[in-house]
């Protein structure tokens, strides 16, 4: 057994130096690259948590705009339903009134359509009886009726009031027949005037066949009529006004 | 069969005469400088397979020292780290036909040893300055004080007796069975020389923490601490 004093040198010697460059070359750079890569790793961490944070608060914020769509939705929702209704309700409305108008205006036409037919038919049905009153007229004894006529203008002059028959008295009143009349009969017709009126009086006469049958007096303050037509003309009249209160009634 | 505790001198340089464990030490620091060099330039932060296991022992050899000392491992990495790989490689190297593992000669793990004790006392010192360190001797009690600088030798050397009985024990074995059975028969005891050789790596290297770790704890400790 030996020991070497210069290898023991030697070996501490290369030992430091093996410390020292190992230290330089290899422990250091590989703990250097441990610790950028640990860094680096850190940092891609907190990258990560950042995007993450990022990524969470775009994820809130479009929670929040959805929430806020959902609510606008439903306010433009409940907003168009309510103008919807209003709409709705206005054309209801509209229509209603319009509906009303034109069943009004219907209801108008209807009874002047009404209106006009019932004068129509009344013009027709004065225009017939004027036509079977005048050929009626024609079949019956002409002298009979002429008298009956006569009468009963003798007594609407007699049922005149006095006032009446001063007023005629005063005037030429007019003697208006459906047939022209002869000198005799005008002066029949005169003497029958003059004692319904109990003095004599100053005649015209004219000839109108329109009145079918009888005689009519005119005056500028009294007229008598007395005739198939005036009586005709009565009757309508008093049919139309039966008829208008029946209308007013309705 | 030479005796493994006999060496005779390679060649003289002068007068100095260069023994083969220096040699092989030179060997052994050229490969593991060339190579950590090499790896140096190839340094990425996606590592290859080489820098992901320089990673992993740089790794690990931090790890030992945060758990025995609970500090920072930089200003031990270099010491230890070196210690256990130079030790790891000179105790495999026995591997290589030819060639007796440096650590297996008693002047290489008294070097070991001796640079062990001279960091524990720079170490001591640097934390705790030459004052601390000194009073560190005298805990608990002056008393002690002879006895802990006993101790303070006696561990080195345990250690440099340990290392050495280990891996010279080893060779021993091998060249006695290789000199029986020469062929298939020394594997076995070779593949156990390698787990020895790493575990005597290990413990050196532990040890040589765990004494740096207690000196820098004396030294930094206060008086009335202690």
């Amino acid at each position: 057994m030996s020991f070497d004093l210069w290898t023991l040198g030697f070996q501490a010697i290369n030992v430091l130096l093996l410390v020292w460059l190992l230290h330089r070359f290899f422990w250091k750079p590989v703990a250097a690259t441990i610790a950028a890569r640990q860094a680096d790793v850190a940092t891609l961490l907190q990258g990560a948590e950042a995007k993450r944070s990022e990524a969470e608060g775009a994820l809130a914020e479009i929670e929040a705009i959805r929430a806020g769509l959902a609510a606008e939705r439903d306010a433009l929702l409940a907003e168009t339903r309510k103008e919807a209704e209003a709409a709705r309700s206005a054309v209801m409305a509209s229509a209603r009134a319009e509906a009303e108008t034109l069943k009004s205006a219907a209801r108008v036409d209807r009874m002047q359509a009404a209106e006009a037919l019932k004068a129509s038919a009344r013009q027709d049905a004065e225009r017939l009886a004027l036509v079977i009153a005048g050929q009626l007229v024609a079949r019956l004894d002409a002298a009979s009726t002429d008298a009956a006529f006569l009468g009963w203008l003798a007594e609407g002059l007699t049922g005149l009031s006095d006032a009446d028959r001063r007023s005629l008295a005063g005037a030429t009143p007019e003697i208006v027949s459906a047939t022209p009349k002869d000198g005799a009969a005008q002066e029949g017709i005169a003497k029958i005037v003059a004692t319904a009126l109990g003095q004599p009086v100053t005649l015209t006469f004219r000839a109108d066949p329109a009145l079918i049958a009888g005689y009519e007096l005119h005056s500028p303050h009294v007229t008598l009529r007395n005739s198939w037509a005036a009586d005709l003309a009565r009757i309508a009249a008093s049919l139309a006004a039966s008829d208008a209160a029946v209308s007013d009634a309705a | 069969m030479d005796s493994p505790l006999q060496s005779e001198a390679l060649f003289m340089a002068g007068p100095v005469p260069i023994m083969p464990a220096v040699v092989v030490t030179w060997a052994i620091m050229a490969v593991l400088v060339l190579g950590a060099i090499l790896l140096k330039r190839r340094l990425a932060l996606a590592p290859s397979k080489a820098q992901a296991a320089a990673e992993l022992l740089v790794g690990t050899v931090d790890g030992q020292i945060r758990a025995v000392t609970g500090a920072a491992p930089e200003p031990y990495r270099a010491f230890v780290g070196t210690l256990f790989l130079y030790i790891l490689v000179a105790n495999w190297s026995s591997l290589i036909p030819g060639v007796t593992p440096p650590t297996a000669t008693m002047e290489t793990p008294a070097a070991l040893a001796a640079m062990v004790f001279l960091s524990i006392i720079f170490f001591g010192i640097r934390k705790g300055g030459l004052r601390g360190f000194l009073r560190g001797f005298a805990l608990p009690n002056p008393v002690m004080i002879p006895l802990n600088i006993l101790e303070s030798v006696t561990r080195s050397f345990s250690m440099f007796v340990r290392l050495f009985g280990n891996v010279v024990s080893g060779v021993f074995v091998i060249a006695i069975v290789g000199s029986l059975a020469a062929l298939v028969v020394p594997i076995p005891l070779m593949v156990l020389d390698l787990l020895t050789g790493a575990v005597q790596a290990y413990i050196f290297a532990i040890l040589s923490m765990v004494f740096i770790t207690s000196a820098v704890e004396k030294g930094a400790a206060k008086p009335e601490e202690s």
